[in-house]
């Protein structure tokens, strides 16, 4: 070998060693002789410190088969360090091609071995950061298909990868209008927006939603990933407080109405006094102590949407509670020149509920219809008629007028807390927490109405007490009264 | 006041009667509806000099007669008085709606509830001084 090769050998940038076909060492350059020792040495026990050929000796193998070998060992140097290397063996054959030794090449890989398992780590601190961040993650492609997805969104939007998100999140067959996942595909960049999404079990939730583009090393937006934030808690939170905002308002609102009620009263007896006319005053007291009526009805209409109370269940005898409720409204009836009939039918018993809420709730529903009557000033026999049968298993009882009659809209919004058809003298309360008595006893309240032509409300308890299995404690106004009248 | 007319639309027949106590005590003509429909039609025989309307009304709202009022070639100078229970809201929802009605003037004045009868003749004679004013 001439002198600069011998010295290329002697100087390579890793160890470089010649076997024999007995695995003596008979070469080795400077940095093998420096970590494993003399020539002349078995390589197994030079690199192990064994007493025999190693399995799968990569020497043995290039000479018994006649080509290179690639592998990856670790080895031990002379003082003690293990060292993981890449092996590349290649057989040296004299003139007529027989192999007579193999050479050796050992590249320390330690470094790469390092960044490996740095890598698989950061890769498995990723997996387990995705995992279980707690909000709803998911990666989605072009084609709307959810390719991967975190542990909080599988449990609760069940097992979603593969399925289009619309399905998913939503529950529908087609995709949505509006897409933020797609418009990120679209213009690359992140986009912010809230929804409402359903769970696997039909739970609505309020999501705080952040879409971003995922993109390819040639900078190509391969996917999206979507993060959302459940935020229905706070929107709960919210919506009480715009309750307890639009309550003030609307409690406001019906207040001055009331007063400037209450302001006519007094100036008709005022003025009535002041000229001796009895007529004046009377129609002037009249409107005085109709409007102190309509301050009481509020006042315990607001207490009782304050206090979420439990009922007090017993027996409540029917045509009694029917004969309560006549004493309570027949002189407002009469008053208005209205026509107020009550029809029992006999042998209706008793009913289980809470006699106070079952009169309260009663006596709202026909002071409505008395006041739907004295709204059309211009029909001819108001008529009010509250009629009750027995109809296992319920108890039916249906109130009718001929009064002023509800649109569509009015008919829809009826139960929804403060809105209120009545101007000036609704909070928006009453049939409210009317529709809320009915629902706690487990019974129904259905309307029949067209302008014009009257209202008819039915409302059916049950004879067999059950309580309702509809929430009633967090109070949502799915609409608000007209703000300004 | 000169035998005036006045229009007063509320759905609450107590305010309706409040109303025409304190203005027919006061010299005026009053003549009080429940509705916008009443409204309308008692535009045409009464012929008033001032409409006073509440907002929230069954049917249409007392601004759809404000706007339609003021589209009329026949009524659109006559004054128009809103009702109030809520001021501020009603100044923010008068705006917004009349800004979906362009080029629509607002009413001649707001009042907001509890009305007082001093409150209520004092912006009528206000109304009818600006009037005798522009006549002349």
């Amino acid at each position: 070998m001439p002198d600069h090769f011998a010295q290329y050998f002697e100087e390579m940038p890793c160890y470089l060693s010649v076997h024999d076909r007995d695995f003596r060492i008979i070469h080795g350059n400077r940095r093998f002789r420096r970590d494993f020792g003399a020539e002349g040495e078995f390589c197994y026990r030079a690199y192990k410190g064994r007493d025999r050929v190693c399995d799968g000796c990569p020497v043995e193998k290039t000479f018994a088969e006649g080509a290179p070998q690639i592998s990856e060992q670790t080895l031990r140097t002379r003082d003690g360090r293990e060292i993981p290397v890449r092996v590349r063996t290649t057989p040296i054959c004299d003139e007529a091609g027989n192999i007579v030794a193999v050479m050796e090449m050992h590249t320390d890989i330690s470094e790469s071995k390092r960044l490996q398992e740095q890598l698989a780590h950061s890769r498995q601190r990723l997996a387990q950061l995705f995992e279980e961040v707690p909000c709803y993650l998911s990666v989605q492609g072009p084609d709307r298909i959810i390719q991967h997805a975190n542990r909080r969104f599988r449990e609760t939007f069940g097992p979603a990868i593969g399925e289009p998100c619309y399905r998913v999140y939503k529950h529908r067959e087609e995709q949505c209008l509006v897409c933020n996942a797609q418009a990120a595909f679209r213009d690359g960049r992140p986009f912010e927006h809230e929804e409402v999404v359903v769970s696997a079990d039909g739970r609505e939730i309020n999501v705080l939603v952040t879409t971003a583009p995922l993109r390819n090393a040639a900078g190509e937006v391969e996917a999206v990933i979507e993060m959302a934030v459940d935020i229905t808690q706070i929107r709960q939170l919210q919506s009480q407080l715009t309750s307890i905002g639009l309550l003030v308002g609307s409690i406001s609102h019906g207040i001055k109405g009331l007063l400037t009620g209450l302001d006519g009263g007094l100036y008709l007896v005022n003025s009535g006094f002041e000229r001796g006319d009895q007529a004046r005053v009377k129609k002037g007291w009249d409107m005085v102590v109709r409007n102190v009526d309509r301050i009481r009805s509020m006042v315990l209409d607001i207490l009782y949407y304050a206090k979420d109370r439990d009922l007090e269940v017993a027996d409540v005898d029917v045509a009694g509670l029917v004969a309560e409720l006549a004493e309570v409204v027949e002189k407002k009836a009469t008053d208005g020149g209205i026509d107020l009939r009550f029809d029992v039918a006999p042998g209706v018993g008793s009913l289980p509920g809470d006699a106070k809420a079952l009169r309260a709730m009663l006596v709202n529903i026909l002071e409505n219809s008395l006041e739907a009557c004295r709204s059309d000033p211009g029909k001819k026999n108001p008529q009010v008629t509250m009629s009750v049968r027995r109809l296992d298993p319920w108890m039916v009882i249906v109130v009718e007028d001929n009064g002023i009659g509800m649109d569509r809209e009015t008919r829809e919004k009826l139960f929804s807390l403060f809105f209120s058809s009545k101007g000036s003298k609704g909070t928006g309360l009453g049939l409210f927490i009317a529709n809320k008595i009915v629902d706690k006893h487990g019974g129904t309240i259905a309307v029949d109405s067209e302008p014009g032509r009257g209202s008819r409300f039915v409302i059916r308890l049950p004879l067999d007490p059950r309580p309702s299995t509809r929430p009633v404690a967090v109070e949502t106004p799915t609409t608000a009264v007209v703000p300004g009248d | 006041m000169d035998g005036q007319r006045v229009l007063v639309v509320d759905d609450d027949p107590d305010i309706r009667d409040y109303f025409a106590a304190v203005l027919d005590d006061h010299g005026y003509q009053v003549v009080g509806v429940g509705d916008t429909a009443a409204a309308l039609a008692a535009l045409e025989e009464f012929h008033p000099d001032v409409v006073i309307v509440d907002v929230l009304l069954p049917g249409r709202s007392g601004l759809d007669l404000l706007v339609t009022l003021r589209r009329s070639p026949r009524w659109s100078t006559t004054p128009l008085v809103v009702v109030t229970g809520v001021d501020q809201l009603l100044k923010d929802d008068c705006q917004s709606y009349l800004g979906t009605h362009a080029g629509v003037e607002g009413p001649d004045a707001v009042l907001g509830k509890p009305i007082d009868p001093v409150t209520l003749l004092a912006v009528l004679r206000a109304i009818a001084q600006r009037r005798a004013l522009a006549a002349s």
